[in-house]
């Protein structure tokens, strides 16, 4: 890879601090962009490039505040990684509504705000890439995770109707559908369930960063310039 | 306090960005009495966004804070603040006001 593929660049990436998000944010980095992190807590990324933002996704006023603060640092954001997630995994009838709340706020209602945000950058210079990181749930629908599954499918449709109203800024917007990876989101749940869901997956082993790294790296090229309102499925789900 | 000469040069540059992107058969005369929306418009709805998010920006940066074009308290105005150029300044210059 030129390691200086993503020079001119300036990504925003939510949900910075930690598992696929500190990744993306490292792999970016290395390749020579500028990276904002949006994160609720403190940095655990030091480098030149990087720039932490205390910024709570899911609540507006905060992304629009943390926007403000980005707005000093750069005028311009080429691509965004809509990363930032919650997960509560629960029986429907038992789930509590807080925890419900709070998945529609960070994982649906953060990726609006700052797609909607970030596109008013991108539309100055013409060009973006929005990228959801969604997840396998939205399509295999597994028990416990009903809020959590529509959330993420919401999230592809919300990529969709966003291609088209962005399409004309040259920006694109597309979904990322993640299976199981080793984080602290993975860790909440049993393990012995989502061994079984990847043992049924066509390709049959948790996915490892570069298989994420790789569809990103597709979403954000200059010659991905027509794929917009996707989804690709990591592991053969779809 | 902004200059009402301020914010129409803000509304006309961002319509004249606009203009700018447009096939000559679909540019359109930049005046006071612009239709932005409505049946007359000149404008189709996603452009209307294209300008209200740069007249949006100028603005708040003219006056050293943020000011919202699109809140329910502008779509629920008696005569919309989109109607045209000059109702646009007129609301703008309201919001300046009560923001000083």
């Amino acid at each position: 890879m030129n390691p200086k593929m993503y020079q001119d660049k300036v990504v925003l990436i939510t949900g910075s601090r930690r598992g696929v998000g500190k990744a993306i944010s490292e792999h970016f980095l290395v390749n020579g962009a500028t990276v904002l992190g949006f994160a609720r807590q403190e940095a655990t990324i030091e480098h030149p490039q990087y720039h932490h933002f205390m910024v709570d996704v899911g609540d507006p006023d905060s992304v629009i505040r943390g926007f403000a603060a980005l707005k000093k640092v750069t005028d311009s954001i080429q691509i965004v990684v809509n990363n930032a997630a919650v997960l509560t995994s629960q029986y429907s009838m038992i789930m509590p509504p807080a925890a419900a709340q709070a998945m529609v706020n960070v994982n649906l209602m953060g990726p609006f705000m700052v797609s909607r945000e970030a596109a008013k950058l991108m539309r100055k210079r013409k060009w973006g890439r929005i990228i959801n990181i969604g997840s396998m749930a939205a399509s295999l629908e597994p028990i416990g995770d009903s809020m959590y599954a529509a959330c993420k499918a919401g999230l592809s449709t919300l990529a969709n109707v966003m291609a088209k109203e962005f399409a004309s800024m040259n920006v694109t917007c597309n979904t990322l559908g993640i299976n199981a990876i080793e984080s602290d989101m993975l860790s909440q749940l049993p393990r012995d369930k989502i061994e079984e869901i990847i043992s049924g997956l066509p390709i049959a082993r948790f996915s490892v960063s570069d298989d994420i790294l790789n569809v990103i790296d597709f979403y954000a090229s200059e010659r991905s310039s027509s794929i917009t309102a996707q989804t690709v499925f990591l592991g053969g789900v779809n | 306090m902004i200059q009402e000469t301020a914010v129409l040069e803000v509304i006309f540059k961002a319509l004249n960005n606009l203009n700018d992107e447009l096939n000559d058969s679909d540019k359109f005369e930049v005046n006071e009495n612009t239709c932005l929306f409505g049946a007359n418009a000149e404008l189709d709805s996603l452009s209307l966004v294209s300008v209200i998010v740069d007249v949006e920006g100028d603005i708040s940066d003219l006056l050293g804070h943020s000011i919202s074009l699109t809140d329910d308290r502008a779509m629920s105005q008696e005569i919309s603040p989109f109607s045209n150029v000059k109702s646009l300044l007129d609301y703008i210059v309201v919001l300046a006001v009560e923001g000083a």
